[in-house]
């Protein structure tokens, strides 16, 4: 198959599926940014980050499921412990922003310019990156969709660029996060991005952990 | 002069005259009696006759809301009335149809879940997204259907703001009972950041349903799964998430409201609470302090039942956004100062005609729909007994 047309496919892939890949980021993503500063600077360069180090992601796993010869076919078990992995480390990430996210008030009442919402000790943008990585790794249903068709190409090389494309389309739909900066920062918005991002956390270490230890996820 | 009007007692207007609260009484009474007079609708005796005693006991209260000119307290008696009978005919009912309180896949999978009002929120991103509804039940075809729940839901909503919370939901009673038991709260000091957790369910509630395409706060944090419809536990899953329910009923329906005698399921979990909240922007009825009159005693920050007064927005003359509109402030000032108001016009203009005006909307939406829940509750009742 030509390069231009697997990447055009690629492409429309990701576009058509970004809904699905939005709303499996979406519990990771919408909590964290709201614990940045407001403004569409500092969220432009999260989502850099997160988007960046989400791409990391997609290419690591397709080198290793392409030299595994397990990209079309992912057994249901490894697949589960991979997923089981990535949902505790998730939440492990998601458990230290919340705790790293803090309001750091350079001292009490001082003018607004010193007061720095969500921007926290040592955290920089590591934390959007982490996460942005094992999102990455996630395999949600357009990614696998993607898996299957990718497996068909030639090489590695032409499976690594459909999935670049694939990143790219899917990236379009994230881009209006960016307009998250618009909502104001105050204690309020920030301790409660903290609590969510707390509980979320909470139901992937359960999730990971079912899923790591082979059991249902479900109880019905 | 904190003190002073600390010492007052609670306002006691005079009272209405019998004949003038029986007028303002009239229409709520055909209402009620239009709901539950029809025999062709409750064509069984133990309906008929609990369908007569509920229609009468809604008319009562309101008479009785006439005539004192107080809310809370006869309010209260119909919403924990509203949430104890509703377990009992929500149970009943389903023992009846189905033989057990616990849910099934299969009952799942055939979308003969019973739905209530609280995964509304969770519904309207993945609706918006994919155009489906990620909840197991049936959009019309009975009672429980969707379109039903979320019909009442959004006429309700459109009045009455956050009313919802205080003359509609089902599950607020039971707490608002138990905190009506202690003489006096023994826990007084609350964190103001608890008030924000609402919030915080909500978001994550709502991203985790549409991330997992499933009803995330029912499948795992709903304490009202308690005393409703639980999850038939076929794996140490399941165990774990009945469990999840009846710690969670117990601490923040039975322990914490008799601790505090606050509503705090409410106050400190419910997303739906949070969710309705919102609406309180747009609806026309709010509550306002008028500041001339008020002295900050803080009995109204005291006497609400859901947190929301505080130092800072009673001296802007305003409860917080997750006010209830329960009339609790109002009952309890002594200076009157508190009031149902419209918005747009001015504070003391009639605030009398403002309460009357948001009564008629909450009590006739009362009788439709909580009352129906508590008819249902008297005929289990009585199916049972007779």
């Amino acid at each position: 198959m030509p390069v231009f047309a697997s990447c055009g496919e690629a492409l429309a892939l990701g576009l058509a599926s970004g809904p699905a890949c939005i709303a499996a980021c979406g519990p990771v993503l919408v909590p964290s940014l709201l614990t940045e500063r407001a403004g569409f600077r500092p969220h432009a360069r999260y989502l850099s980050a997160f988007l960046g180090a989400r791409l990391l992601g997609y290419l690591l796993f397709a080198v290793v499921a392409w030299e595994l010869g397990v990209l079309a076919s992912m057994l249901p078990a490894p697949r589960l412990l991979l997923m089981g992995a990535v949902y505790v480390l998730l939440a492990g990430v998601l458990l230290w922003y919340a705790v790293s996210a803090r309001r750091s008030c350079v001292q009490p009442c001082a003018e607004s310019n010193l007061i720095r919402i969500g921007e926290s000790r040592n955290r920089g943008l590591a934390g959007a990156a982490s996460l942005g990585f094992l999102t990455g790794l996630n395999l949600c249903p357009p990614f696998v969709a993607a898996g299957i068709r990718a497996a068909q190409l030639g090489s590695m090389a032409a499976a690594m660029l459909f999935f670049a494309a694939f990143f790219l389309g899917t990236s379009l739909w994230f881009v209006p996060f960016i307009s998250l900066g618009c909502i104001a920062r105050n204690q309020a918005v920030l301790t409660v991005a903290r609590m969510a991002m707390v509980l979320i956390a909470l139901y992937y270490l359960s999730m990971g952990i079912a899923m790591l230890l082979g059991k249902k996820t479900y109880g019905y | 002069m904190a003190t002073d009007a600390r010492n007052l007692p609670p306002a006691r207007p005079a009272p209405r005259g019998i004949g003038w609260s029986l007028l303002l009484t009239l229409p709520i009474l055909i209402w009620s009696f239009l709901m539950f007079g029809n025999p062709q609708v409750h064509a069984d005796r133990q309906m008929h006759i609990a369908g007569a005693i509920t229609a009468l006991f809604m008319t009562v209260l309101f008479f009785m809301m006439m005539r004192t000119r107080a809310t809370y307290r006869w309010r209260r008696i119909f919403f924990v009335s509203l949430g104890l009978l509703f377990p009992v005919g929500f149970i009943y009912n389903l023992v009846l149809v189905r033989g057990t309180m616990g849910i099934p896949i299969e009952e799942m999978i055939a979308g003969r879940t019973p739905f209530c009002f609280m995964p509304i929120p969770l519904l309207i991103l993945p609706a918006a997204f994919t155009r489906t509804l990620v909840f197991p039940g049936s959009i019309a075809s009975n009672s429980h259907g969707m379109a039903a729940m979320v019909g009442i839901w959004l006429a309700m909503t459109l009045v009455l703001g956050k009313g919802w919370c205080s003359y509609a939901c089902f599950f607020g009673g039971i707490e608002e009972g138990v905190a009506a038991i202690p003489p006096r709260a023994k826990i007084r000091k609350l964190d103001p950041r608890l008030r924000l957790v609402p919030w915080a369910v909500l978001l994550a509630m709502v991203l985790l349903s549409l991330a997992l395409f499933e009803p995330a706060y029912c499948m795992w944090l709903c304490p009202f799964k308690a005393v409703s419809e639980y999850v038939a536990a076929r794996n140490l899953l399941g165990l774990i998430q009945n469990i999840i329910f009846i710690l969670l009923f117990a601490g923040l329906v039975i322990v914490l409201p008799f601790l505090t005698k606050k509503r705090t399921q409410c106050s400190w979990f419910c997303p739906f609470g949070a969710f309705q909240s919102i609406f309180n922007k747009i609806s026309i009825f709010e509550m306002k302090i008028d500041k001339d009159r008020c002295k900050p005693c803080l009995l109204c920050q005291n006497a609400c039942p859901n947190l929301s007064l505080s130092k800072e927005s009673v001296a802007r003359g305003e409860t917080l956004m997750s006010c209830m509109k329960c009339g609790a402030c109002v009952d309890v000032c002594p200076r009157e100062a508190i009031v149902w108001h419209i918005k747009g016009t001015q504070i003391a203009w009639k605030p009398e005609r403002a309460r009357l005006m948001f009564l008629y909307g909450a009590w006739a939406m009362a009788i439709m729909f909580g009352g129906s829940i508590i008819a249902q509750g008297l005929a289990a009742i009585l199916h049972i007994v007779v």
